[in-house]
C-alpha cells in the first residue's frame, strides 16, 4: 500500500463513520460538527483525487458557511431535543431496513460498474496537463467560458435565496429606533440647538 | 490500489446513510436538513471521482455548482425553519395537527 | 459566437433582467404599494413573451454547446407556461391584496421561478436540468411559506422544502451515475452511448433521476407532499404549483426521456407506466373522503399527472403530442376552477370546504353553471374539452400496444369522475345552508367564464392546439 491509499482509507472511513454518526447522535449541536468532520474528511479525498479547487471550496463554502449555518440556527432556536429523539427507537427498524435494501440494490450497481465504450470521445472538457495548467485556473478558463450559461444561472439561484431568506424572515418592528445616517449628516448644528439665556428669577 | 469503485462505494455508503439519516429522524427537521446536505456531499464524491478518473473537468465544474445550490438551498431551508418555528415553537413536524396526510 | 448564443436564450434574458427591475423598482419605491402595478406587469411581460417566442418563428436552434435547445417542443411547453402563469397572476391580484398578501417579492420570484422552468424545457445538459429545476424550486419553496404567520402556509413550506431537497438529492445521484457511465453530461453525448445493453449502474441513474422529476410532478408514490402543500399555501399559490411548474417538469421527463434515454425506450416507459397507473387510481380513490376543495384539487392534480404520464410512456411522437395537448387543457382548466376557488368567502373570510357550496345554483347560476362545465370536463364527461385530452392520451396508449394501460385509466377516470360529480351535486341538489358571498373580481369572472366557454367551443378545432402540439412533439421524437 502506497501513502495516498493508506490516506484513502484513513478519510473514507472518517468520512462514512462521521456521516452515521451524524445521524444517530443524540444531541443536533454534536450533529452538526460530526457534519463538519464528514465535511472535511472528504475534502481531504477530493486533494486525493487531484480537486484542490473543489475540495478548498467545500471547507470554505460547507464548513465556514452551510455547517454554522446550521450550528447557528441550532443553538438560536430554543428546542427541546431530548422530546424529539425520544421516538428515534421506533423508527430504526424501518430506517435499517430501508438503508440496507438501497445499499444492496447500489452495491450491485456500482460493483459491475461498466462505462460507455466511446466515454473517453465524449470528453467535453478533457483536464490539461496538471504541471501546465493547474487544477484552479483550469476551473477558472471553464466556467467564465465554456459555462457562462450556468455560472449566471447560479447567480439567479444565489439571488433566489436572497430574496427568499429577506422575504421569509425580515420582520419591520414598530417601536424601534434606527440609525438614520443622512439625517445625522444633513443635521444642522445651528437649528439643532437653543441657547436661551435665563435671567435669574424669571424663568422661561 | 485505490480505485474508481473504491470512491463510488464511499460515496454509496455516504447516499444510504443520508437516507438512513431521514427515516431515522423523521421528527427533527434540523437533522433531515443535515442528512440532505449528506447525500449531496455523496453525489459530489460521485461526481469528482468519475472527473478524476476519467480526465474530464466537468464533474468539478457540475460539483461546484452543485455546491453553489446546496448553499443557496441550506439559506432558504433554514429561513422556512425558523419561521415554522416562530409559529409553532416546535420543529416537529409529524406532531402537527393542523393538517392530516 | 456568444452573440447569437445569447440571441438563442433572449426571452430568459428579458425575464431575468425584468426580474431584477422590478426588484430594485420594488425596494427603491414605496415598498408593497407597488404590488398592484408589478403584478400587472409582470403579467404583461409573460404575455408579451409568449406572443413573441409564439410568433418569433426561429427554427430549431441550439445554444452554448448544446446546453440550450430551442425548438418547436420548448416554444410549446414555454407559451403554456408563460400564459398560465400571467394568467394565475391576474386572478390572484385581488386574493392578495384583500388578504394582507401583496408584497412585491411575489411577481418577482415568480418570474424567477419562471426563469427557471424555461430553462428546465430547454435543457440539453444535466447540468442545464439541474440548475433550471432549482431556480425554479427554491423560488416555490419560498412562495410556499409566504403568509409566514401562519402555521399552516410555513408548515407548507416546510414540508415541500424537505421534500423537494431530498428529490433533487436523488435526481443528483442519479445524474451523477449518468456522467460516469457516459463521460459527459450533453444529452445529445448520452443519447449516443445508450443503446440496447443497458448495464445496471446506468438504469440506477436512470431510474434516481425518474424518481426526482416524479417527485417534482407529484405523480404517486411520490406524491405525500401535494395534498398537505396544496392545503396550506395561499390559494393563489396552490394556483400557481397547480398549473406552470407542472407542465415544466412534464417537459423535462419528456425531454430527459427522448434526448437523452432515446435509445432505451422499453426502460423508462415501464417506469412511467407504472408512476402513471399509480397516480391515476391514487389521485381518483384517496379523493372520495375529501372535505376541502383544496386537497380535492391535490388529488384530482395527482390523477392528471398519471393521464399525462400515459402519453409519454406510449413512447411515440403520437404520445408525446398527446401529453402536451393534456397539459395544455389542464392547466386551462385548472385556471379557472382556482379563478372559483379564490373567489369562495363568506362574509370576506375565504372557505375552502365543499359544504360551503350547498345550493350554489341558486345564489348564483351563472357562475355555477360555469363550474359545472369546468367539474365536467375535469372528469372527462364526453362533451367537454377534458375528454378529449383523455382520448387523444388513451389512443397513443393504445396505438403503443398499451392497451392496457389505456384500460386502466378509462378505470380510474369513472372513478374518479364521482367526486367531481360529488361537487356538482352539493351545488345542485344539496341541502340549504350559509350562504357564500357573491362577490368576485372582475379577473377572477373573466377567467373562470372565459376558461368555461373554452372547455365548450374548443371541441371544435381544439383552438389549433393539436397542430401545434404535433410540430412540437416531431421536434423531440426524431
Amino acid at each position: 500500500m502506497t501513502v495516498a491509499d493508506v490516506a484513502f482509507y484513513c478519510f473514507s472511513t472518517v468520512t462514512v463513520a462521521a456521516g452515521l454518526m451524524m445521524t444517530v447522535s443524540r444531541n443536533p449541536v454534536h450533529s452538526v460538527l460530526w457534519l463538519i468532520l464528514a465535511f472535511l474528511s472528504s475534502a481531504g479525498l477530493f486533494v486525493l483525487l487531484g480537486a484542490e479547487f473543489v475540495a478548498m471550496l467545500l471547507i470554505i463554502v460547507y464548513v465556514g458557511a452551510v455547517a454554522v449555518l446550521f450550528l447557528f440556527v441550532v443553538m438560536m432556536l430554543d428546542i427541546d431535543f431530548a422530546e424529539l429523539k425520544g421516538e428515534m427507537a421506533k423508527y430504526m427498524p424501518l430506517a435499517l431496513l430501508v438503508g440496507v435494501v438501497i445499499l444492496i440494490q447500489i452495491g450491485l450497481g456500482i460493483g459491475a460498474w461498466v462505462e460507455a465504450d466511446g466515454k473517453m470521445g465524449l470528453r467535453a472538457a478533457v483536464a490539461p496537463d496538471a504541471a501546465q495548467v493547474e487544477n484552479t485556473r483550469a476551473l477558472g478558463l471553464l466556467i467564465y467560458d465554456k459555462y457562462i450559461y450556468l455560472f449566471q444561472a447560479s447567480g439567479l439561484i444565489l439571488l433566489v435565496a436572497m430574496i427568499g431568506a429577506i422575504v421569509l424572515t425580515l420582520r419591520h418592528r414598530s417601536g424601534l429606533k434606527r440609525q438614520d445616517i443622512l439625517q445625522q449628516m444633513y443635521r444642522d448644528p445651528a437649528k439643532a440647538m437653543e441657547l436661551v439665556d435665563v435671567k435669574p428669577g424669571q424663568g422661561l | 490500489m485505490v480505485g474508481l469503485e473504491h470512491y463510488l462505494s464511499v460515496a454509496a455508503a455516504l447516499f444510504v446513510i443520508g437516507i438512513f439519516g431521514i427515516f431515522l429522524n423523521r421528527k427533527n427537521v434540523i437533522v433531515i436538513l443535515m442528512s440532505i446536505e449528506l447525500i449531496l456531499l455523496a453525489v459530489n464524491i460521485n461526481l469528482v471521482a468519475f472527473s478524476s478518473f476519467s480526465g474530464d473537468l466537468v464533474g468539478q465544474v457540475f460539483t461546484m455548482f452543485v455546491l453553489t445550490v446546496a448553499a443557496a438551498e441550506a439559506a432558504i431551508g433554514l429561513a422556512i425553519l425558523v419561521v415554522f418555528f416562530r409559529t409553532r415553537g416546535t420543529i416537529d413536524v409529524e406532531d402537527v395537527n393542523v393538517m392530516k396526510g | 459566437m456568444l452573440q447569437s448564443d445569447l440571441a438563442t436564450v433572449l426571452p430568459e434574458l428579458i425575464l431575468a433582467i425584468y426580474a431584477m427591475g422590478a426588484l430594485m423598482f420594488g425596494v427603491s419605491s414605496g415598498k408593497d404599494q407597488t404590488t398592484g402595478t408589478l403584478t400587472w406587469a409582470t403579467a404583461g411581460m409573460f404575455v408579451a413573451l409568449a406572443l413573441w417566442i409564439g410568433f418569433g418563428n426561429a427554427g430549431d436552434r441550439s445554444a452554448f454547446g448544446g446546453m440550450f435547445t430551442d425548438d418547436n417542443f420548448a416554444r410549446f411547453a414555454k407559451i403554456t407556461i408563460l400564459l398560465s402563469a400571467a394568467a394565475v397572476l391576474l386572478i390572484s391580484q385581488d386574493y392578495m391584496a384583500r388578504r394582507d398578501l401583496a408584497r412585491f417579492e411575489y411577481p418577482v420570484l415568480v418570474s424567477l421561478s419562471v426563469i427557471g422552468m424555461m430553462m428546465m424545457v430547454s435543457a440539453g445538459d444535466l447540468m442545464a436540468l439541474y440548475m433550471g429545476l432549482e431556480l425554479q424550486s427554491l423560488a416555490l419553496y419560498v412562495v410556499a411559506a409566504l403568509r409566514r404567520d401562519s402555521a399552516r402556509s410555513t408548515e407548507a413550506g416546510l414540508k415541500y422544502f424537505v421534500l423537494g431537497a431530498l428529490s433533487s438529492g436523488l435526481l443528483l445521484y442519479g445524474a451523477s451515475l449518468t456522467y460516469g457511465y457516459a463521460g459527459t453530461t450533453l444529452f445529445s453525448g448520452i443519447l449516443s452511448t445508450v443503446n440496447e445493453e443497458v448495464p445496471l449502474g446506468l438504469l440506477f441513474g436512470l431510474v434516481f433521476m425518474l424518481a426526482g422529476l416524479a417527485f417534482k410532478v407529484s405523480a404517486a408514490p411520490f406524491h405525500m407532499w401535494t395534498p398537505d402543500v396544496y392545503e396550506g399555501s395561499p390559494t393563489p399559490v396552490t394556483a400557481f404549483f397547480a398549473t406552470a411548474p407542472k407542465v415544466a417538469a412534464m417537459a423535462l421527463i419528456a425531454r430527459l426521456a427522448y434526448d437523452a434515454f432515446g435509445g432505451i425506450p422499453d426502460d423508462w416507459s415501464q417506469v412511467l407506466s407504472a408512476l402513471a397507473v399509480l397516480s391515476m387510481f391514487w389521485g381518483a380513490l384517496a379523493a372520495i373522503g375529501q372535505r376541502d376543495i383544496k386537497r380535492l384539487m391535490a388529488y384530482s392534480s395527482i390523477a392528471h399527472m398519471g393521464f399525462a404520464l400515459v402519453g409519454l410512456a406510449a413512447g411515440t411522437a403520437e404520445g408525446v403530442q398527446a401529453m402536451l395537448i393534456y397539459m395544455a387543457i389542464y392547466v386551462a382548466m385548472n385556471v379557472g376552477t382556482f379563478a372559483f376557488i379564490l373567489s369562495m368567502e363568506r362574509d370576506g373570510k375565504p372557505v375552502t370546504d365543499i359544504a360551503s357550496l350547498n345550493m350554489y345554483s341558486r345564489t348564483d347560476p351563472m357562475k355555477a353553471l360555469a363550474m359545472l362545465v369546468l367539474l365536467f370536463s375535469l372528469a372527462g364527461v364526453p362533451p367537454m374539452l377534458g375528454f378529449f385530452g383523455k382520448f387523444y392520451v388513451f389512443r397513443a396508449a393504445v396505438d403503443a400496444d398499451m392497451a392496457w394501460l389505456a384500460l386502466a385509466g378509462a378505470v380510474a377516470s369513472v372513478i374518479g369522475a364521482y367526486y367531481y360529480l360529488r361537487v356538482v351535486f352539493y351545488m345542485y341538489f344539496g341541502t340549504e345552508g350559509d350562504r357564500l358571498d357573491s362577490r368576485m373580481a372582475p379577473a377572477q369572472w373573466l377567467a373562470l367564464v372565459a376558461v368555461a366557454a373554452a372547455m365548450l367551443l374548443g371541441i371544435i378545432n381544439l383552438f389549433g392546439i393539436e397542430s401545434a402540439a404535433a410540430l412540437a412533439a416531431e421536434s423531440l421524437v426524431r
